[in-house]
């Protein structure tokens, strides 16, 4: 701050000198308004910076000749020699002001006092103005503090807002900072496409927010716009400010569930599997039907093509629905295995279950109750420990397995965790050598090892001790979850116990995907990773110096380019776009020569032939007939960081199974 | 690709891509002050002396405009209605210094199509906020 005031103490003086100077030329020509007003601005300029600098009494001084001056600006006052005069009195008092300030003697308070009195009786009125106060203390939203409440706002912007420079969306971020936000946007103002003004704001928010924060510190996030928009702030209930236990909203939910028996009615499964089937059918034959209409440039034709799409959309999405199952009927039946196997095997074992009510297609979810046995079999045989043992290495008696389900994109991953011992990772490595898994003097991270039980042939051969840890056909899990299109993921704590975590796609049969080209190819990506589009010029290609990052809105987003990735032939273009997608590593891109739009996407298996290549998920058949692959942008990320992060040569090295999966798939792309 | 991120050419690169800010006002120190806040925040401050010299610096890319009202040669008001006009700049947030006194003016700004205002005097932390509460 101390530069800050110096510099303020130089500018003062030099408008002091200007000031003076605007005083005597106005003396020569009284009625020139170039002249008051260039008096004005100097004396504002003290005014203002001098209060910012903390020169409250310079401030508050220079304030009362200003308004003096604002007068004379609008004709309210008449220059007068006495004015003049004591104007330049004035400076001269503001000149002592900072030279005090410098510690070169003290400013006489009586003189500014007596030179305040006479502009008083100059300007002919009582000053009713309020010289400025000092500087508004923070008052920083009460933040937390106070019971948390619901809060109901209706934010509408003007309809220019957007032109004005506000973000709505910032707005929103800064009430999430608040507290929990529950946003509900309100498109009823939207109108039809030919008559939209894509500079308009037609979109109004209904937001519930919970928070102990002050309601004016929500009215001060709205500060900017509040006074051109409608804006209302309401306690969602007066009556109860604190937040009512949600017991009204499920007795709501439970009661039509009672009736609920005559409105459901069983159906076979095979039934429900034909269905799917068909609109899978249906929804191939679509995207012929679109391929055609947008060749035929019939309106006719396209607007039966599109009715056609939207339908076939719901119909998808509504028969998908049928067959999505909660988990908690598979994750209940644990229960009696681990009881069970507590038993025989004389170890107490708690099962724990969470995101029972997540849901996953019966299919998925039918073909998942083998690995998930083979997982909690593992734990309980092999990663926990007897009671004795874990008393003895200070762990409670009663041993935990967990089972968790959370949503995650199109995604939906299962863990199965134990409190036990955790795998012994020397003994792991041992097994690998002598399998010929990796080489003896590979250089491999804790991570890596704990990944080798996942190898195919690992420890198939016999039944590993209990010594070495375990590893019990777990490539026979790997194998069953892969042929679901799903990953698995091992992680070890020493003593503390194993998490292993399956990575399941939501159904096997149909997503919603975004159509992009590479060349001559076409890929798919899945919609439910992706957040938005952004376009990649050359200009923006040399801006990075030939780094792959992408500057989306200001963030600096990696990308991959899908040409160069899968050794694609033939020149990139000009212009290229790329997907941003959301990844367990972060935001990545994927840089590609033509976004082409949104498309229902049948996944078609590859093929044992291409069960190694993990970047594609799977292929679907486009309405030309030609086939486009489904990328996983997850595992495409991982590759590639792989990729980046250590040689190709080191991994040959380590002896692990080749996973670069581009030479592969250059090679195997052509005969699909 | 993470690590690409840490390197000193993305460390150049991220300056290059930082925000910028033109900071228009007559008063020197000012300037000075909203010039090493922000900066010191990361952010790319671009100076104007007035509005004049302001509409002369909008040709290469602003994200965000914190403009005076009272400056010779064009004031505030007149910067505000400049900058609107020119379609390179739509929808940038334009903020004005304001002082208490000054409750018509500010009317004026925001009609003119100023997005916010900072009463003066306004210490850094108030200006911090302001800039990250519009362009983040």
């Amino acid at each position: 701050m101390i530069d800050h005031r110096q510099a303020f103490l130089d500018e003062a003086r030099e408008l002091l000198v200007e000031l003076e100077s605007a005083l005597l030329e106005l003396d020569q020509s009284r009625n020139d308004p170039e002249i008051v007003a260039r008096a004005f601005r100097a004396l504002h300029t003290i005014k203002g910076s001098g209060a910012m600098f903390g020169f409250e009494d310079i401030s508050g001084f220079a304030h009362h000749l200003e308004s003096a001056f604002d007068q004379l600006r609008k004709g309210q006052l008449t220059v007068t020699a006495d004015l003049i005069n004591l104007s330049l009195g004035a400076a001269d008092q503001i000149k002592k002001m900072l030279d005090a300030a410098t510690g070169q003697g003290a400013a006489d308070t009586s003189r500014s006092e007596a030179i305040l009195t006479e502009l008083r009786f100059l300007r002919g009125a009582p000053d009713a103005e309020r010289p400025p106060s000092p500087a508004p203390t923070e008052t920083a939203p009460a933040l937390g503090r106070g019971p948390v409440r619901d809060w109901r706002i209706r934010f509408r912007p003007a309809p220019g807002a957007l032109l004005n420079g506000t973000n709505p969306l910032r707005l929103l971020g800064e009430l999430r900072e608040l507290g929990e936000l529950r946003v509900h946007v309100d498109t009823a103002a939207i109108p039809s496409l030919s008559e939209m003004d894509p500079e308009r704001c037609y979109l109004a928010w209904d937001l519930v927010l919970a928070t102990g924060a002050e309601p004016a510190a929500i009215r001060d996030v709205f500060i900017f716009v509040e006074n051109d928009c409608e804006l209302s702030i309401q306690p969602a209930d007066p009556a109860a400010p604190v937040r009512p236990a949600p017991r009204a909203a499920a007795s709501e939910v439970r009661r039509p569930a009672a009736g609920a028996s005559t409105s459901s009615i069983r159906v076979s499964a095979d039934k429900l599997d034909q269905l799917v089937n068909l609109v899978g059918e249906l929804v191939t034959v679509q995207a012929r039907l679109g391929a055609v209409a947008a060749r035929r440039e019939d309106p006719e034709v396209r607007a039966v093509s599109e009715e056609i799409d939207r339908l076939t959309s719901s119909l998808r999405e509504n028969s998908m629905s049928i067959r999505m199952l909660p988990l908690r009927a598979t994750f209940e039946r644990f229960r009696r295995l681990v009881h069970d196997l507590g038993a025989e095997l004389h170890k107490h074992v708690e099962l724990t279950v969470e995101g029972a009510d997540t849901e996953l297609d019966k299919t998925v979810i039918d073909q998942l109750n083998d690995p998930l046995v083979h997982l909690i079999r593992n734990s309980m045989d092999h990663g926990i420990e007897t009671p004795e043992a874990r008393l003895a290495a200070g762990k409670p008696a009663t041993a935990t397995v967990h089972l968790a389900a959370q949503h995650s994109g199109a995604n939906v991953l299962i863990r199965v965790s134990d409190d036990g011992r955790g795998l012994d990772v020397e003994a792991v490595r041992a097994r690998a050598i002598e399998q010929g898994l990796i080489q003896a003097g590979a250089q491999l991270s804790e991570a890596e090892i704990v990944s080798l039980i996942l190898a195919p042939g690992f420890s198939t051969a016999r039944e590993v001790t209990d010594v070495s840890g375990r590893g019990v056909g777990m490539d026979v899990v790997r194998r069953n979850v892969e042929a679901l299109r799903g990953s698995l993921e091992v992680a070890s704590k020493p003593g503390a116990g194993v998490t292993v975590t399956l990575r399941l796609p939501l159904t096997l049969a149909i997503i919603d995907g975004l159509l992009v080209r590479v060349g001559e190819d076409y890929f798919v990506l899945p919609l439910a990773n992706s957040l938005e589009c952004v376009e990649l010029t050359g200009q923006d290609i040399d801006a990075a110096h030939g780094n792959h990052l992408a500057n989306v809105r200001g963030q600096l987003v990696p990308y991959i380019r899908l040409r160069e990735y899968f050794r694609m032939e033939g020149e990139r273009p000009e212009r290229e776009q790329v997907m941003v997608v959301e990844t367990d590593q972060g935001r990545y891109g994927f840089a590609v020569d033509q976004v082409l739009g949104d498309h229902q996407t049948v996944i078609k298996n590859l093929g044992r032939l291409y069960r190694n290549v993990h970047v594609v998920s799977g292929a679907t058949i486009l309405g030309d007939g030609t086939v486009a692959l489904i990328l996983d942008p997850q595992r495409v990320v991982s590759e590639a960081m792989q990729i980046q992060g250590k040689g190709a040569a080191q991994r040959h090295e380590a002896g692990l199974p080749a996973k670069d999966a581009r030479n592969q798939i250059t090679a195997e792309r052509q005969p699909i | 690709m993470r690590v690409l991120t840490h390197s000193p050419v993305s460390m150049r690169l991220e300056k290059v891509l930082s925000k910028v800010i033109l900071a228009v006002d007559d008063s020197a120190s000012v300037r000075q002050m909203v010039k090493f806040t922000l900066s010191d925040a990361g952010y790319t401050v671009i100076e104007a002396v007035d509005g004049k010299d302001a509409l002369t610096k909008l040709t290469g890319p602003v994200n965000m405009v914190i403009t005076d009202l009272n400056m010779p040669n064009l004031d505030g008001i007149g910067l505000i209605r400049g900058v609107r006009a020119n379609p390179a700049c739509k929808g940038i947030p334009i903020v004005m210094l304001t002082t208490e006194s000054q409750e018509s003016r500010k009317q004026e700004g925001r009609q003119a199509g100023a997005t916010g205002w900072i009463v003066k005097p306004f210490t850094t932390q108030q200006l911090l906020a302001v800039v990250k509460r519009l362009i983040g």
